[in-house]
């Protein structure tokens, strides 16, 4: 159980920067996710958090002790590696008690906390197994029993699901989630994929190339992204970008965009003139026969559950959710509209939400 | 054969136009000299007639009951132990050191393989003038540390003889050691390291719980190239002490040599070499065996 806290933090390797300024602070059972693609630097975040990489710059605080130069034994933290880092010449029940073995606990607690984690991870047939001998799923479950009879004060995942197939992987995640919420441990996720931090996070914190873009819960990140950036990232289908400029209609503020005007909240900071970016989220816009925006139908996907039409409009692909049984003639006129509500508006230049 | 027959059996599914030469070279340099070894061994040269004779068993019973060759046995053991052991020891450790990626160790590990360009019988007799107890620098520096009387030769004293031959031995191979372990150690995966650093392992347990057992097949490849090649050792105790003083340093390649060569006991030697040949054939495979590593 501990707070880890990150102020102005920043890396370099040799006279590269990586990372500047990055602050922000984890509580206490905390279920926290860096999200980000590969190269955003939150894989070096979490390095640095477990002390296997050094930290250039600012303080790092790990339930109020600063253990910048602290050695990683000695900060009471447990990490599940992307590729598992499981010992390959031990076996999985040695492998889960070597850090038990280590530290001197006695051979009767040892057995307890083994037996009990293959149990809760269903790996009590494995443990006389190598891990070559395990599929990946297993291996992926032996590293997190390694990290769970620790008893750490952290936990930290560094895309621990990236290698397993899609089911095992939404398996996965409601498995640790779980873990989570019987354990209560503070915990750092490192991942790629949005949806894993959509499912899993009680905050999650985007990053882009060093910096932080967004921190806030799953449900404020997808609501009100705090930039371009972060409503592209955020979100199963991608979100429709639309270039325009605000107007002033009828009284009411709007967006003029190639594709048609949309209206936009009373209540919005754009202001008339301003050249703008709107975001219309696929599952938003309906199809409205008497609807602003207008397209011409290309294909429809159907996922089971629903579809997705592709139009070409005229600022290019445009993307709506709509029902599965609905059908649309290719090159047929459609016209779509949206709640003002549900418009994001972002400044052209700066990508910053308005 | 013309162009059309060389195509035919170029293009035939029969794997013996490709076979066939290895096969030729492996019948006349391995196959036929070890036969003729069998059947030399139950036989014995006769100088003043110029023959062979046929004697049975008696180069088997005689070997036996030979005093010189169970000596030369247990010396050729003992120069295999001592030598494999330390060549382990070291050349693990230097290679441990040398992994590091200092400044001027890229330079230091090219400069250690160079030990092994020179031929055995050379770096026998730089050792053979190192140790000569007038001149010698090696017992000069000896004596200066109180480690050896200076009037003491050191292959010329029973007690002192093996391991002279035996410093030799292992200043030139030792380096190949540290050669097999360095790329057994480039080879080791990081992640297992970062883990158990985490896990709060300390060097020395990693070494211990990780190093080692990773490190298995390659140490043990390490031992068996070595280790084959030590139970023969000839070229340092020929040129060094020709086996003496005494038979303090008499290894059985000696012997067979010397009985063939010497003596002309072309049939006692061919017993000798046969009899060692089967000692390394068991033990290589005992050795695999045991050795087998399952990870």
């Amino acid at each position: 159980m501990a707070t880890v806290e990150y102020q102005r933090i920043g890396k370099s390797f040799g006279a590269f920067t990586i990372m500047r300024d990055i602050s922000f602070e984890i509580a206490d059972q905390d279920f926290v996710v860096l999200l980000g693609p590969s190269g955003c630097g939150k894989t070096t975040l979490l390095r640095m958090t477990a002390g296997l990489e050094s930290v250039s710059e600012g303080d790092l605080l790990i339930d109020g002790n600063r253990v910048n130069n602290l050695h990683p034994r000695d900060r009471n933290i447990a990490m599940v590696f992307q590729n598992y880092a499981l010992y390959p010449t031990m076996k999985v029940y040695e492998n889960i008690s070597f850090s038990l073995e280590v530290a001197k606990v006695a051979p009767a607690e040892i057995k307890r906390r083994v037996e009990w984690a293959a149990e809760t991870l269903n790996l009590t047939p494995y443990l006389d197994r190598y891990p070559k001998e395990l599929s990946g799923g297993q291996r992926q479950r032996v590293a997190m029993g390694r990290a769970m009879v620790r008893e750490a004060a952290v936990f930290l995942f560094d895309e621990p699901l990236s290698n397993l197939d899609a089911k095992l992987r939404a398996h996965m995640r409601t498995e640790i989630r779980q873990l989570h919420n019987r354990l209560k441990t503070t915990t750092v996720y490192v991942t790629h994929d949005q949806i894993e931090a959509m499912t899993m996070a009680d905050k999650i914190v985007v990053m882009r190339a060093g910096k932080i873009e967004q921190i806030g819960s799953p449900d404020a990140v997808y609501d009100r992204p705090a930039s371009k950036y972060v409503a592209d990232f955020i979100g199963a289908s991608a979100i429709n970008f639309l270039p325009g400029t605000v107007v002033v209609a009828d009284g009411r503020p709007a967006v003029d965009t190639a594709t048609g005007r949309v209206a936009l909240e009373a209540t919005t900071t754009a202001r008339p003139g301003e050249k703008v970016v709107i975001g219309l989220r696929p599952t938003d816009v309906v199809v409205d026969d008497a609807g602003p925006l207008a397209a011409k139908s290309v294909l429809v996907e159907r996922l089971g559950h629903d579809a997705q039409l592709f139009c070409d409009g005229a600022d290019g692909r445009f993307t709506v959710s709509v029902d599965k049984t609905a059908r649309f003639a290719e090159g047929s006129d459609v016209r779509f509209s949206i709640p003002p509500s549900k418009v994001h508006v972002f400044n052209a230049e700066t990508e910053a939400r308005l | 054969m013309s162009i059309a027959q060389v195509k035919r059996i170029a293009i035939s599914d029969s794997p013996w136009p490709w076979l066939l030469p290895l096969v030729a070279l492996l019948v006349v340099f391995t196959v036929y000299p070890l036969v003729y070894n069998v059947w030399l061994s139950f036989h014995e040269f006769v100088p003043r007639q110029r023959t062979l004779k046929f004697v049975g068993m008696a180069n088997w019973v005689q070997l036996v009951n030979d005093g010189r060759f169970w000596g030369a046995l247990g010396v050729t053991f003992l120069y295999f132990f001592i030598a494999l052991t330390v060549e382990i020891i070291l050349g693990m450790s230097v290679a441990m050191l040398l992994d590091a990626e200092l400044p001027g160790f890229a330079a230091l590990r090219a400069i250690l393989s160079m030990t092994l360009v020179i031929p055995p019988a050379i770096a026998g007799m730089m050792f053979l003038l190192m140790e000569d107890a007038q001149f010698g620098v090696l017992s000069y520096f000896l004596g200066q540390l109180g480690l050896l009387d200076k009037s003491t030769p050191i292959l010329g004293t029973s007690s002192l003889a093996l391991l002279g031959v035996l410093v030799a031995e292992i200043w030139q191979w030792t380096p190949f050691m540290v050669l097999i372990f360095m790329a057994g150690l480039r080879s080791l995966p990081s992640e297992p390291y970062e883990a158990a650093s985490i896990d709060g392992a300390s060097s020395f347990q990693m070494f211990r719980r990780l190093t080692l057992p990773m490190m298995s097949r390659v140490i043990a490849v390490a031992v068996l190239l070595r280790g084959i090649d030590l139970f023969r050792v000839f070229d340092y105790v020929f040129v060094m002490t020709s086996g003496g003083p005494g038979t303090a340093t008499y290894t059985v390649s000696l012997y067979a040599w010397q009985q063939t060569f010497s003596f002309l006991k072309w049939g006692y030697g061919a017993t000798l070499s046969l009899t060692s040949l089967v000692i390394v054939m068991v033990m290589a495979n005992l050795f695999i065996r045991v050795a087998k590593v399952r990870w």
